[in-house]
């Protein structure tokens, strides 16, 4: 996608939109990749945070 | 026996899959692979049944044979009693063994189970804790080792009581329960652990066809995590009710020869179910099966064979309603064949073929069916849940009791799911196409990353990162031969396909965009480069985006605050 002529915003970024609200549901405790979830979770964690541990 | 380290005995974990019709165990072994452990018979699928006589307790395989002769102190399909009281259940498995009777708030059953002449009662716990107490005894007989913990796997809609009732049963037979987890998910979780497997976003049904009750859930996967998004249930379809066929058939060809139905003698009956069952499973490997039976009814043998087709002619019906399960599902989660990725088949009656190719037929070419009979590297359907189980007790068995509790607590598995996909608009030409990066259903936070080309001769990018929703596109076949269709290029692919199936009506996913989210511009970018861009979603909707080229160092990054 090239850049269309006359475009231009602070630092090059945009906002336009927000998201649609998000659905509630239950995870299913299970596997490596929902235990490593619960652990961010637990600990307030950000996922970058949680590599360098 | 148990090792004291610390004054608390080491835990030592097993998965269990505990079914109304069999159960297994099964461990990780040294390999790191999970494997389901034979009982002392060599059983693997080992019946969940218990039978007394003179006061001794036989188990699995052993106590089914007493089904015969022994019937009225035989105790079978018990499971889906625990928890429960008397009005809730259905009793109709138990036709042909110990009946179940109220006791209190609870089942109970009266069986001879000493060696006394009077009958005992026996609650549906008691039973339950008697069974688990046998497999804790075959596992820990093959491992040599005493096992104290346990995953066990549960249907999706077992009440917090039976969950409860569950727990103290096992805890009873000397069993840690660490966790209950849901059948289907440890379906998922065997195939998606195995070596070969990667992680991707997908939809997955997992069909669990049982023996007197059938299973179908849709699972999204994400990330590697799972989240139910609809069940269904059918508690009177399952192996049973092939066996019936096969039974009908052979005793009509009975009845033919000898003027007398096996089927109204309690005895002849249950020799059939036993006989009819093995042929039915033999039926699922080989294109014939024998059955002969010694003195059916009137003292009369009787043998015969059926072959698969003939089988699966009587069977059509029932295999209709396996398959209408599976469609129900999709259609109780609101999708579309086209959406599921991977059908998963677990189960003792996934073993019959037609249904996996009855599936087949159903859903599209790239959609995974995951059977023995339209898959290679099929996992026996029998073994997926009991694997599963096995996998997640290895994961926890380390953990404190309270971090497990913590972990698989409500605050930590109710989480925000995206609505909508996120992706870009790529622009190739005159058309503008949605490509989807983080999938609808999505846990959060999230977090994706990928590149995508830049245009050819280079220059300054434009990311523009949208919402989109998933279309079915039905075209209608054309009488005259197929022209190019109007919008995407993928379709080109497909146009070999068309000549044969003319009469048929194409259905497609289509993307289209229902919110622009963002606008970015990657400034400079060299001929023939990609553009990286990565998008976090917060657990309260809020967005990160970074875009930069690959291998460049200026990154352009923004945030979208939650509306």
């Amino acid at each position: 996608p090239a850049l269309s002529e006359g475009w231009s915003a602070e630092k090059d970024f945009k906002a336009v939109g927000t998201l649609s609200a998000a659905t509630q549901r239950n995870l299913e405790a299970v596997g490596p990749h929902f235990l490593a979830h619960a652990r961010r979770k637990r600990h307030h964690r950000t996922f970058s945070e949680d590599e360098r541990i | 026996m148990s090792d004291e380290t610390n004054g608390a005995p080491e835990r030592f974990a097993i998965g269990i899959s505990f079914g109304n019709t069999s159960s297994s165990i099964a461990r990780i072994n040294p390999e790191g692979k999970a494997e389901v452990i034979a009982n002392e018979e060599g059983d693997r699928q080992i019946p969940s049944v218990l039978s007394y006589i003179d006061g001794e307790e036989y188990h699995g395989t052993q106590a089914k044979a007493q089904l015969v002769r022994n019937s009225q102190n035989t105790v079978a399909y018990f499971r889906d009693y625990l928890g429960k009281d008397f009005k809730s259940i259905d009793a109709t498995p138990c036709h042909n063994s110990a009946h179940p009777q109220p006791q209190e708030s609870t089942v109970a059953f009266s069986i001879v189970d000493t060696a006394s002449e009077t009958p005992s009662t026996v609650t549906v716990s008691e039973i339950a804790t008697r069974h688990l107490r046998r497999l804790k005894q075959s596992a820990s007989d093959y491992l040599g080792k005493e096992v104290n913990a346990a995953v066990i796997t549960v249907p999706t809609d077992f009440t917090e009581a039976q969950r409860e009732a569950l727990t103290a049963s096992a805890k009873a037979a000397g069993l840690e329960v660490l966790q209950l987890i849901h059948e289907p998910v440890a379906a998922a979780l065997a195939y998606d652990a195995r070596p070969e497997a990667t992680v991707t976003d997908k939809l997955v049904v997992v069909a669990d066809l049982g023996g007197t009750r059938s299973d179908a859930a849709v699972l999204a996967c994400r990330g590697g995590m799972y989240s139910i998004l609809a069940t269904a249930h059918d508690y009177e379809l399952g192996g049973a009710s092939l066996d019936k066929i096969i039974i009908d058939h052979f005793a009509k060809e009975f009845i033919k020869k000898h003027k007398t139905d096996p089927r109204e003698n309690a005895r002849g009956l249950a020799k059939l179910k036993l006989e009819g069952e093995g042929a039915r499973k033999t039926l699922s490997l080989g294109t014939n099966a024998s059955l002969s039976i010694e003195s059916l009814a009137d003292g009369i043998d009787f043998g015969s064979t059926v072959n698969r087709t003939r089988y699966e002619l009587l069977s059509n019906k029932i295999f209709a309603q396996f398959t209408g399960l599976i469609e129900q599902v999709i259609q109780k989660a609101g999708l579309d064949v086209l959406d599921i990725d991977e059908v998963i088949f677990a189960g003792g009656a996934s073993h019959t073929p037609k249904i996996a190719q009855l599936a087949r037929n159903i859903f599209s070419e790239k959609t995974q069916i995951l059977a023995p009979s339209t898959f290679t590297g099929a996992i026996n359907p029998s073994e997926l849940a009991p694997r599963g189980a096995a996998i997640q007790a290895s994961l926890i068995q380390e953990f404190d009791k309270e971090d497990i509790e913590q972990s698989i607590h409500p605050m930590v598995t109710a989480t925000p799911h995206l609505k909508n996909a996120i992706g870009v608009e790529v622009t190739s030409a005159e058309t503008v196409e949605f490509q989807p990066l983080l999938n609808a259903e999505t846990a959060l936070p999230a977090r994706r990353v990928a590149q995508y080309n830049a245009p050819k001769a280079g220059g300054d990018v434009f990311i523009r990162v949208c919402e989109g929703v998933r279309e079915i596109k039905v075209t209608k076949p054309e009488p005259k031969p197929k022209e190019e269709k109007p919008k995407t290029e993928g379709d080109e692919d497909d146009s070999d396909f068309d000549s044969d199936e003319e009469e048929e009506e194409i259905r497609e996913i289509v993307w289209k965009t229902e919110k622009p989210i963002a606008e970015l511009a990657v400034k400079g970018v060299k001929a023939g480069s990609k553009v990286e861009l990565m998008i976090h979603v917060n657990a309260d909707l809020g967005l990160q985006i970074t875009a930069r080229e690959v291998g460049g160092q200026n990154a352009v990054r923004g945030a979208v605050q939650a509306a």
